[in-house]
This record gives C-alpha cells, structure tokens and sequence, in this order.
C-alpha cells in the first residue's frame, strides 16, 4: 500500500519532526492542532492545518474520537501519533484499524499487553528475559539466608503489602539480614497488618538502558542499538546518549539479543523501546517495561545508524515490510542528546512558559537541533515544556561531548528559562566525561553542585 | 515580557475551561483579573475589572476574534450586535436531527437560549448545541454536513 496523506496527531517538535519525514517521503500532511498551536511551525509546515479544540489537551490533543474525526475528514490514509499525549492508547490504534487508516504504531493488543506491567513481566518470563531477580514470601530468616545467598548481596526486603519506600530494608551482608528480618517483618505487619516479607536483589548502582527496535508486525525485529539515558532527575530523562559506552561490549550484545527475543515473540510492529536496568557492580541487566512508541531521545540512535526512524515507521505502517536486515545496521561514532525544557533548574524546575526574545541556534559538524521554537515563539502553558533537543555526534563519545559543549555555549536563548545552562554543567562535569554516572547521580551529585555554581 | 492579544486570549480559554473562580495575573506594567463573580473586583484595585465573565455562557460566548471566521470563506461584515455561535470542537455540522428531518432552525426564526439549533458529530458521537442566547438567526454560515473545526462561526444569532 502506498500512503498518500498523513495525519499528523501531535504538536511541538514531533509534529516538526514527522513531518519533516513525512514532506521528503512526499506524502501529503494534516496536522491536527489545539486553538493555542494554530502559528506554530509545524502549523506552517503541514498541507493543511485543522484545529481540533481549545487549547487544554484534554478537548483537543488527547481526544481519541476527535482526532480520528479529523484524520477521516480531511482524506488522511495514516495517523501518525507522535509520543505522550494519544501514542500509547490502545483505543486509538483500534479505532483507527477500524476506521481504515493506517496507525503508525504498534497494534491495540500489543500496547495493552505490554503496557500493562504483569503481563509485560510474563511475556519477558516467557522468552526468558530477566526482570530484578527476587523471591516469593520468606517464611523464617533461615529461607531468608538461603534465598539471599542465591540472590547475590546486597539484597533488598519488601513488605509483601508495602508499597512507596515503607517497611524496605536493605541488606548487605548475612548478619544484616539476620539483624533486620525481624524488624522489617514487624514494621511490615505494623504499618500494613501483613508481616509478610519477599527479597529483591538491591541495585546499588544503576544505569537506565535501553534497545531501540523497529518491527514487521509479523515477527522480523530489528534494532538500532541501544541508549543510555542514565541523567534523570525524577525518573525524567534529561540527556541521552548512544551507544552505552559504559556497558561492556559482551553484554550490550545480550542486551540487544533479549530485546529482540522479546519483542519478535509478541511479534511487534512498528517503533518501540525495550527499557532495561543495567546493574553495574554485577555487570547485569533487567527487564523494565516496553515503550511502545517513537521516543523523545530516538534521534541519538539515528545519529549513530545514519538511518531515519520516523521514514522506517511510515514503511512499516504502508506494509511495506522492514526494507533491512540486522546487518544492514551499522554504528557509527557517539552522539549526545540535550533536553531543551522550559524549566527553571534553579528553582525546583518550575514551568516557565513566555515568549522566547532570543533565539540564536547553534551550527557546526555533528550538531543537529530538532526543535519547534524560534525567536518570538510563546512557549504556551498548557502543555509539556519541552521546546526543543540539542543533539550531538562525533567520532566518539569525547567528540561528541566537545560539540556538544561548544553548542551550548554558541546557544542564544533568551525569555523563559530552560534546563540548558543545567546541561552545560552535566556535559562538562568530570563524572560525566569519565562515564561514571548513575540514575542517582544528578539528584544526588550533579544537581548540587549546579545549584551551588 | 511583551504581552500580545493571542496570549490573553489563551490564559481566557485556560480559565473557561478551569473550575478556578478567579484569574489575577501581574507582569511588570500589565495586569489582568479575570472572574466568574462579575462583582469581583482585583484586589487592592477599586477599578473595574478588566474582563468579568458571566457565569457558564454555554454553549459559546460570543467572542469577536479571528478565530471565529471560517477558513476559506472571507469575513462577511455582520452588525456589532449580532452573536456568533461557534463550533465547541471539530466535528461534522448537521443542521437536522436526522436525514430528511427538518432543521433545527431556519434563516429568520426566533430562538431562545436553550433552542436547539444544530448537531455537532464526532465519530458518531453527536452532540447538540443551544443558541445560547435570545434572539433571531440572521445567518447559517456552514453548509449542511460539513467539517467544521474549533472556533468556526456556525450561526449568527441578532439578539433580541
């Protein structure tokens, strides 16, 4: 099937980004807008523009029969969703299939099957990709012992009816256990009426990876590598990287292998993101959960591949198959990737939405902006604060690194505040340069140390 | 911080479409309070309020802005007084309950503020909009079973 027009449901740099694909595929575009987006640029870019609702989503971005009213009325044959807002509803990919267009996307079953976080833990079990190693209720201290020999110290203790942080106690050693079994089990039955205690392996040092796959729907999976985004500060990810030049080589491959085993057997279609914690002292990884969407950081894996994500989600959506094979994919140098947010990082990374006074993009080798915003822009505030990704490649990951500083520091930005000074700091930190970075470093050391600067 | 029209207007739409009873906004020299309390006024201010809003105008208020005109169609000059009722969403337009029922209304008849006057149709979904306000219907500026978008002037309603 060839694709002809497409709906663009998404808003932002996204929009941008599809429909730069989308315009050199010489496909037709819709994009389908909010009230507060009817100037943006990608408003500007796209055939035609229809406005769905007011500006808030929730009568305009994130109504699944409206944008789909939309996509049919004005002719569309594909919908693309973007990420966040309608990307992981599985009522749009269904109502769409029914509809005929063509979602870009995985199918309704999927999203729900892996969305759903115990039946994405099963499907891992079944193809024999590892969650965190744990146990089932520990009768005495002795089963505790045992089961803790087996897991590795250190070992975590859960209240089998906790939940947030309470009645957890962290082990290093046999003596500890044998010290804190009774109390935790106490405290579990104290705060929750269940003294009930299971083990968990404790991670003490982590780092978030992630494979970047793209499949045929019929079980061809292919992937593009995988990502570090180990930056976070409250489980949101500020810079990304690829590849993960911090997890040996033998294991990145497994790590590749286990994504692919498990997104082949559910026999995914389309973009998706196998997210794994890496455990550094043990050299070994964990199933988290699937993504099942483009993502916010997949311009990393595209720097590093040469290839053009959103172009190979088209084919696959047009049923054209995946058009490569495995060994068709080649890495190639590092790239960075900078999270441009509207926030301001020295006062609790409060919105700051405004109009943008200056704007002055940086240029060079290896430097890639994908961005919705330019000088005059009003960062609106009804919607996610995201303006824009600085991205980076080079060589390798000190190439990358060097561009990426002189990026931020050519950068002209000016009117609402935004996490790039606080990138800056990251990317010129010696912990990041050395690679010695955690999930737990920027709240606990980079953070810090950029708010004391 | 240079404030333009569009950007009060959105902050408008953000407060409709809140449960918030009051809006006061102070940039440098600019300040805005909005209200659904039309006797409430800014504080430490004794002046009137820049916009009071009446209390849930539904199922449009009418609101003389460009995003009241349909696209394509160049702006028609209609009387000051006369009040656009706008399409709540994008959807398809129906002027009839149903096929080959009569419309809702016609050119020149009186409507009250809770008169029926046309369905909007999302997925299937249909929703009825009210004239929202009394008066005659001088003009239907959408053809039947069309696609209309957000803010797209359906009627002009010359209040009584």
């Amino acid at each position: 099937m060839r694709l002809k027009r497409l709906f663009v449901a998404n808003r932002g740099e996204i929009a941008v980004r599809i429909l730069r694909t989308a315009r050199r595929l010489g496909l037709e575009t819709v994009l389908g807008v909010s009230a507060a987006d009817t100037e943006s640029l990608g408003a500007e870019m796209a055939d035609r523009v229809v406005v769905l609702g007011p500006a808030p989503s929730a009568k305009s971005y994130l109504d699944v029969r409206l944008v789909v009213h939309a996509a049919k009325g004005t002719g569309c044959d594909a919908l693309h969703p973007g990420y966040g807002f309608l990307s992981e509803k599985p009522e749009l990919s269904r109502l769409c299939e029914s509809e005929g267009l063509a979602f870009v996307g995985p199918r309704a079953e999927t999203i729900e099957a892996l969305g759903d976080k115990l039946s994405a833990r099963t499907l891992a079990r079944e193809t024999g990709v590892r969650t965190v190693p744990g146990t089932d209720h520990m009768a005495s201290v002795r089963d505790a012992q045992a089961a803790a020999a087996e897991l590795g110290f250190p070992v975590v203790m859960k209240a089998s009816a906790g939940g947030g942080g309470r009645g957890m106690f962290k082990a290093t050693g046999p003596r500890e256990l044998e010290a804190s079994f009774d109390k935790a089990s106490r405290e579990a039955e104290s705060a929750f009426g269940d003294g009930r205690l299971y083990l968990e392996r404790f991670v003490e040092r982590a780092r978030h990876v992630e494979v970047q796959i793209i499949g045929d729907g019929a079980g061809h999976v292919v992937h593009f590598g995988e990502r570090d985004c180990s930056v976070q500060r409250r489980y949101q990810k500020l810079i990304e990287e690829a590849p993960a030049s911090a997890v040996p080589d033998a294991t990145r491959a497994r790590l590749h292998e286990a994504a692919l085993r498990l997104t082949g057997f559910a026999k995914y279609r389309n973009a998706g993101t196998v997210e794994f914690l890496y455990d550094v002292d043990r050299d070994d990884f964990y199933f988290i959960e699937v993504n099942s969407r483009i993502q916010v950081e997949h311009p990393v894996s595209e720097e590093i591949t040469g290839e053009d994500l959103i172009a190979l989600q088209l084919r696959v959506a047009a049923g054209d198959g995946l058009g490569l094979q495995q060994n068709d994919i080649k890495i190639s140098g590092h790239a960075i990737e900078c999270r441009i947010n509207a926030e301001d990082p020295k006062n609790g990374f409060a919105p700051a939405p405004g109009r943008i006074t200056r704007w002055q993009a940086p240029r060079g080798e290896g430097i890639r902006l994908d961005t919705h915003a330019r000088q005059g822009y009003l960062v609106p505030p009804f919607y996610d604060s995201m303006i824009g990704k600085l991205i980076a490649h080079g060589g390798d990951r000190a190439q990358a690194i060097s561009r990426m500083r002189a990026a931020i520091d050519t950068f002209t930005l000016e009117g609402p505040k935004t996490t790039l000074p606080l990138a800056g700091a990251i990317v010129g930190h010696p912990d990041f340069r050395s690679n010695h970075i955690t999930t737990r470093w920027l709240e606990d050391i980079g953070l810090p140390a950029f708010q004391a600067g | 911080m240079n404030i333009q029209p569009q950007d009060i207007d959105a902050l408008i739409e953000l407060f409709e479409a809140s449960d918030w009873d009051e809006l006061h906004l102070k940039i440098q020299d600019f300040e805005l309070f909005l209200s659904t309390d039309p006797k409430s006024r800014a504080p430490g201010t004794a002046a009137p309020p820049s916009v009071a809003m009446a209390p849930a105008a539904l199922p449009t208020a009418a609101r003389e802005s460009g995003a009241g005109v349909p696209r394509g169609e160049a702006p028609r000059a209609v009387p000051g007084n006369w009040v656009a009722v706008t399409a709540p969403n994008l959807g398809t337009f129906y002027r009839a309950p149903k096929p080959g029922a009569p419309s809702f209304v016609e050119l020149g008849q009186s409507v009250e503020p809770d008169t029926e006057i046309c369905l909007i149709e999302v997925m299937k979904l249909f929703t009825t909009l009210k004239a929202g306000v009394r008066g005659i219907v001088r003009q239907v500026c959408v053809e039947d079973a069309a696609m209309v978008e957000f803010g797209d002037t359906l009627f002009y309603i010359e209040p009584a």
